[in-house]
């Protein structure tokens, strides 16, 4: 039995369901707990990639390209492998198989075969005693390059063919190109009373996660490749290496230490873990690459540039008829997850607002710049960018209130999106009812003094998705639990905690199935070799999928332990409750024992004990090329009120507060997903006004430290207010869905919208730069000024 | 190669290291204390913060050599001095951060923590503005630092036997439970 | 890791030993203060000595006293955190106190010394690079090239002096006493400055910088630190705007200076400052009015280059507004003028 078997309609939790449990009927779930490795992490006990020292291991470093784009003539190894203290040094044609994290696009070598397609681009690698001589010997490896025509521009990359930045690619430089329409787009906004049309941008940004890439390989005498990485995809980077390094995976472990963030930075195979497999291999030594930060912003993976083009249309009571989207995607040198980002910039757009037509054509292109991939809110932070300014734009022209058209045109809970979506629960409108509240929205909105303002913005997003990266029946997520005699279980899952607390989470959920004590539960993750196969962190599907996979071993667990006391107090297995650490007989109170004994009575009557959970989802999705990707098992649904004040002479916007409602199913650690609503708002405002990946017009990174790449400190964070719906989703653990991702999407069109309210100034073009800000005021006062020049020509007349 | 004596956390330590390398690399590799973290190279990120005689300090903007005599605290000093001085548990500052979600992935935390634990041994009862001010140097990037914030200020409650205030989601899921929400 | 070059690393304790040890090694040794600018720079292999001299074990060059003359006299090696926060400081030079408040982050304050911010290497976005990066770059003629890509064709260097305290101790009229193997001299710190980012400072090899002090100022001293930056903390100033006003016992100007800094290879000094405020009472509508000349005088004056982060015609337009609202700080005895 899997999971998918377990829930349903009638799902114990779910708001109609009988019986339906209120979290006070929890003994862990629902409440705010302490994480498992809290402590571990407080005291710096805790074992991050790059705090592995292994005996005789070596250091190795990598060879980057200063060009663009060129093709690699010849790479000489001669003088660095002289160097005394290297001991391995290698090229391209070492791994010559190429991968990518999305199978229909391998496109990347660990090291360049015969081109270079960006700076920074992988050349060579070489292990030696310390990184003072890996160093040392890098500067010694002679590379001849042969100079290509680089695109820094989507859109010459997009007219012109020669040269090709990938050659094996039909179509000159386009990545992928999708174009899906949903009802008659242009007949309706040609009904429309009222329609938008309009350009925004998105500019490109980056995850900047503390923890800089790292891995470590040894290769046993036996031929055993262990790799212990910096990774949030454990899997896919098992199902790499075996590809590229040509071995059997039975002979592979890859092993993800505790992580120091990832936000979608670490979710592809990356050179530095081929790498030190192969010189781990070649040298028969323990081989270690820790990325420098700059190395980092070259590997990048982050937010794609868009831009993008809007046209919506409504009634005149402000009811949306149609959209219709064209969009130009940056991908940057390779594909990375580019084929998904393709459809997520139109798949994810439709909801929580109902539209009945669609049609969205949008379009990835390679260029000579590091690769984008998949950043926090993959795909839709910025259509969600685009359209939530357009439909400020559209309340305005029709007379409405911002947050009024977008409660009217709420799509409602079990149902389907235009493109054939299944929405389950959904509780934005209430999203909507805890910001306008706590805003003091109705008072406020409009009336501030000139300079402040107030704006709102939603947003839908995925708790996973159908779609497992490459196809086949098993299980997404696995489980796996031990029994100890002690009165221990063991958690086993492949699941990567990248800070999250996917760990705790499966921790919460042991404890509250088999009535346990936090302390009685501890947590074997994401290594190859112990745990089931999950298939990582992303797309926010981990509480989702793990956490239903750990229901489901433990439910199995649990009727073996009922069992059991149920046949030694020779009672119905009914009366049997498992309650913070003890068993008790719930028609007898005097009858009690610990679960340690019931562990014990159950492995003596059974044998020795464990269980197994996993989940899949259900068939889901469209019925169209493309119908599953963006389907998901559930949505969760945001919105955000954001106040902003503008300094109209400096140009400086100043996001002061943030009202961030987020429904996520059942809070399972309300502290925890408060964490992460935070953090989100964060990451999106600092989007908006700091944080800008830019490549100057040498192709360089324009500042590649984190001194030049600004990330918030403590002084440019506005005040949260994490405001947690809960709508119970049916088949989501104990109602639960994401939070980790979707809070951060109405962030920036939020200030956009709140700037508007503040000033007058509608800003569609990322980053808000306090010049951007003054040029738009400048803007405005020669229009002001040529209005009332009018005016008073037609009052002369 | 130079033959250092360091006093760090209750210990006088001999280390040997060449000159190039920053206190941040003698820590993690000659010694073993891989709690202070490397981030981002050259003292953008706050990730390596130790404490010298007291200070806030980037130990991979350090050359080594050149805190020899000066006491140096890392994140793997507090919970032990902590307990030396009476204590249980973490240091109240540590025990305040995994107590208030404000650890994450961790990995900025330990500098965190001793900006904050800094901060709390030279002004014991801070405001939210002086808080946010004494961590301006450690970037976080998972939190948003509002938990760190509450972090800071649950511990100096803690320390005056007061009740911190009700966080925003805190308050909000108790009212409409009707119960609170932190065990 | 980015690593930093091999060198010899030697702490003295004693100035003299530091003095002949520098003397000893020639060209080819550094000296380190905090390390806060020095080491990066290392990293980026910017600076490639064989001997590096740490000022650390000095006791003599730390420490803030007033001299018999009424002059706050500040030991060099003084941290920027001491200086921030010391009473004498804030009450006889409120400028330096604020600018030096400001200097990065927390932690580079209390690593950070007033001598190591005064003699801050000019700073670029086309030279505070990696190694990698400026070969990519195919360098620049500040370190290991010819070309410069901020001006095209340019024959100078527009590096950009970008040390907070330099503009508020040119306000207060400082002097730095250097000491050598060939002895000691006194400059006042206006003419440290050369025109030229790749070594903005007269300095002969071997000069520690030991004290730097501020001449005493009357009872009518104003002064106030703005700085422009993205964030609130740890970066360099977009533009830092230092200003001095002397009242008479009637509140009116008698003396003010305004020098700004983050424009090119040194400081800048705003001409016809005092001559437009001169006489003027700090609370009249005359004393704000003649505010708005000077701000349009820096305005005129200052023409910040694409040396550094940010968007040039951006910090330009900010001159003005920067000026007016450090004026008005000073005038008011509060300050500094920053954005958190």
């Amino acid at each position: 039995m899997s999971a998918r078997d377990l829930h349903g309609p009638g799902a114990p939790w779910g708001p109609e369901a009988p019986g339906a449990k209120a979290n006070a009927d929890f003994g862990v779930v629902g409440k705010a707990h302490r994480k498992i490795d809290g402590l571990a992490k407080a005291t710096g006990a805790a074992v991050y990639t790059d705090d592995l020292q292994l005996p005789g291991m070596l250091h190795a470093k990598t060879l980057r390209s200063p060009h663009a784009h060129a093709r690699v003539k010849r790479v000489d190894f001669t003088k660095a492998l002289a160097l005394p203290g290297v001991h391995a040094a290698i090229g391209g044609d070492s791994m010559p198989i190429k991968y990518g994290v999305i199978p229909w696009t391998p496109d990347e070598n660990a090291l360049a075969v015969d081109k270079v397609r960006f700076i920074g681009d992988p050349v060579a690698a070489v292990a030696a005693l310390d990184e003072d001589t890996a160093n040392a010997a890098l500067k010694l490896i002679e590379v001849e390059y042969e100079v290509l025509h680089a695109y820094f521009d989507p859109r010459e990359a997009l007219a012109r063919t020669a040269p090709a930045i990938h050659e094996s690619k039909k179509g000159g430089n386009v990545s992928k190109s999708v174009q899906l329409d949903f009802g008659d787009v242009d007949s309706a906004l040609s009904q429309a009373a009222v329609v938008v049309e309009d350009d925004y941008t998105f500019h490109g940004t980056t995850h900047a996660p503390i923890e800089p890439h790292c891995a470590v390989a040894t290769y046993s005498a036996d031929g055993l490749l262990t790799l212990w990485s910096a990774t949030q995809i454990t899997h896919y980077v098992h199902r790499a290496l075996s590809r590229v390094l040509e071995l059997p995976p039975h002979k592979i472990r890859v092993i993800q230490p505790c992580l120091g963030g990832a936000f979608g930075g670490k979710s592809d195979p990356f050179s530095l873990e081929f790498c030190v497999s192969k010189l781990a291999m070649l040298t028969g030594r323990p081989v270690k690459m820790l990325w420098t930060r700059e190395e980092v912003f070259y590997a990048h993976r982050g937010r794609h540039p868009m831009q993008m083009h809007y046209r919506s249309g409504a009634t005149a009571d402000g009811k949306l008829l149609g959209v219709d989207a064209k969009i130009l995607i940056d991908g940057g040198s390779y594909s990375s997850f580019g084929l998904v980002t393709t459809y997520y910039s139109g798949q994810l757009l439709t909801g929580p607002y109902h539209f009945p037509s669609y049609r969205f054509d949008s379009t990835r292109v390679f260029t000579n710049k590091p690769p984008c991939g998949p950043k926090r809110g993959h795909g839709s932070v910025q259509p969600r960018f685009a359209f939530e300014i357009q439909l400020d734009q559209l309340a305005e022209k029709l007379g409405l209130d911002p947050l009024e058209i977008r409660r009217r045109n709420f799509q409602g809970d079990f149902t389907r999106t235009v493109n054939g979506q299944r929405i389950t629960s959904n509780g934005f409108l209430q999203c909507l009812d805890e910001v306008e509240r706590a805003s003091d929205w109705r008072a406020r909105k409009g009336k501030l003094p000139f300079g402040r303002g107030l704006g709102v913005a939603g947003s839908m997003y995925i708790s996973g998705t159908n779609y497992p990266v490459y196809p086949n029946e098993m299980p997404q997520a696995g489980v796996q639990l031990k029994v100890d005699r002690s009165g221990l279980v063991t958690v086993f899952t492949g699941g990567n905690d990248i800070g999250q607390g996917s760990n705790s989470l499966c921790a919460y959920i042991v404890a509250e199935e088999l009535g346990l004590k936090l302390d009685q539960v501890r947590v074997v993750a994401a290594d190859t070799d112990l745990c089931p196969v999950d298939l990582g962190a992303y797309s926010s599907r981990v509480t989702f999928m793990v956490g239903n996979a750990t229901i489901d071993a433990c439910r199995k667990l649990r009727e073996q332990l009922v069992a059991a006391v149920a046949a030694k107090w020779e009672c119905a297995a009914g009366r049997v409750r498992f309650i913070d650490g003890l068993v008790v007989d719930l028609e007898d109170v005097s009858r009690s024992m610990s679960t340690m004994e019931a562990f014990q009575l159950a492995e003596t009557k059974f044998d020795t004990l464990g269980a197994t959970g996993s989940y899949n989802t259900p068939t889901l999705g469209g019925d169209y090329r493309g119908g599953t990707i963006g389907a998901s098992p559930a949505y969760s649904f945001t919105a955000h009120v954001v106040e902003c004040e503008v300094d109209v002479e400096t140009g400086r916007i100043t996001v002061e507060r943030v009202w961030i409602a987020h429904d996520c199913g059942r809070a399972i650690n309300p502290m925890i997903v408060a964490g992460q609503m935070e953090g989100s708002a964060y990451m999106g405002l600092a989007e908006a006004v700091l944080e800008d990946h830019d490549i100057n017009r040498f192709g360089l990174h324009k500042g590649p430290s984190l001194l030049d790449y600004r990330i918030p400190t403590s002084l440019d964070t506005p005040e949260f207010h994490a405001l947690i719906v809960e709508s119970l989703d049916p088949e989501g653990p104990y109602g639960a869905k994401e939070a980790g991702e979707g809070p951060l999407h109405p962030s920036l069109p939020a200030l956009s919208n709140a700037v508007y309210d503040a000033v007058g100034i509608r800003l569609k073009h990322l980053p808000f730069t306090p010049a951007k800000v003054l040029a738009a005021l400048r803007e405005q006062r020669a229009a002001a000024k040529q209005e009332s020049t009018g005016a008073l020509a037609r009052g002369a007349r | 190669m130079a033959r250092l004596q360091l006093r760090i956390n209750a210990d006088l330590v001999d280390a040997d290291a060449p000159d190039h390398w920053t206190l941040l690399e003698v820590l993690r590799y000659r010694l073993g204390l891989t709690g202070s973290k490397q981030g981002c190279d050259k003292g953008d990120c706050g990730a390596c913060t130790v404490l010298v005689d007291g200070k806030p300090w980037l130990a991979c903007l350090t050359l080594a050599a050149s805190v020899q005599g000066r006491a140096i605290t890392t994140i793997e000093g507090l919970l032990p001095a902590h307990r030396r001085a009476g204590g249980e548990g973490a240091d109240p500052v540590q025990e305040a951060f995994d107590r208030c979600g404000a650890l994450q992935c961790g990995f900025c935390q330990p500098g965190m923590m001793l900006s904050a634990r800094a901060l709390l041994n030279r002004c014991p009862q801070p405001t939210r503005e002086q808080i946010r001010d004494a961590l301006s140097g450690n970037l976080c990037r998972c939190t948003g630092y509002t938990q760190i914030f509450e972090a800071v200020e649950s511990c100096v409650a803690e320390a005056v036997g007061a009740k911190p205030d009700l966080r925003s989601w805190e308050a909000q899921l108790a009212e409409r439970r009707g119960k609170p929400v932190t065990p | 890791m980015l690593r930093l070059p091999k060198f010899e690393l030697r702490t003295p304790t004693t100035l003299e030993q530091a003095i002949e040890w520098l003397e000893e090694a020639g060209p080819s040794a550094l000296i380190v203060a905090g390390g806060t600018d020095l080491v990066p720079n290392m990293k980026h292999e910017l600076f490639t000595p064989e001997l590096v001299v740490s000022l650390a074990g000095i006791a003599e060059l730390r420490g803030i006293r007033r001299d018999h003359d009424g002059a706050l006299s500040i030991g060099a090696m003084t941290s920027l955190e001491e200086v921030a926060a010391n009473e004498l400081v804030r009450a006889q030079a409120p400028a330096l106190a604020q600018a030096c408040s400001l200097v990065a982050g927390p932690q580079l304050r209390s690593m950070g010394t007033l001598g190591g911010n005064v003699m801050l290497d000019t700073r670029c976005q086309w030279y505070n690079q990696t190694y990698f990066w400026r070969q990519a770059l195919g360098f620049c003629m500040k370190k290991d090239g010819s070309l410069c890509h901020v001006v095209a064709g340019g024959k100078n260097c527009v590096a950009a002096a970008s040390n907070d305290s330099a503009p508020a101790l040119m306000t207060l009229g400082a002097n730095l006493e250097f000491e050598s193997a060939k002895g000691a001299r006194e400059t006042p710190i206006d003419e440290l400055w050369l025109a030229d980012g790749i070594r903005n400072k007269k300095l002969e090899h071997g000069e520690i910088l030991t004290r730097i002090r501020v001449p005493p100022v009357g009872t009518g001293h104003r002064g106030a630190y703005g700085k422009l930056r993205d964030r609130g903390s740890i970066d360099f100033p977009l533009l830092g705007v230092a200003v001095r006003l002397d009242l008479d016992s009637a509140q009116r100007v008698e003396h003010a200076d305004i020098v700004i800094t983050a424009l090119a290879a040194q400081p800048k000094r705003i001409s016809k400052v005092v001559e437009t405020l001169r006489g003027l009472e700090v609370e009249s509508p005359e004393f704000a009015s003649a505010c708005e000349t000077v701000a349009a005088l820096a305005h005129k004056q200052c023409r910040p280059l694409p040396n550094i982060p940010g968007d040039h015609d951006y910090r330009r337009e900010m001159v003005p507004v920067y000026v007016r609202r450090t004026l008005a700080a000073a005038a008011a005895r509060s300050g500094p003028v920053h954005h958190v």
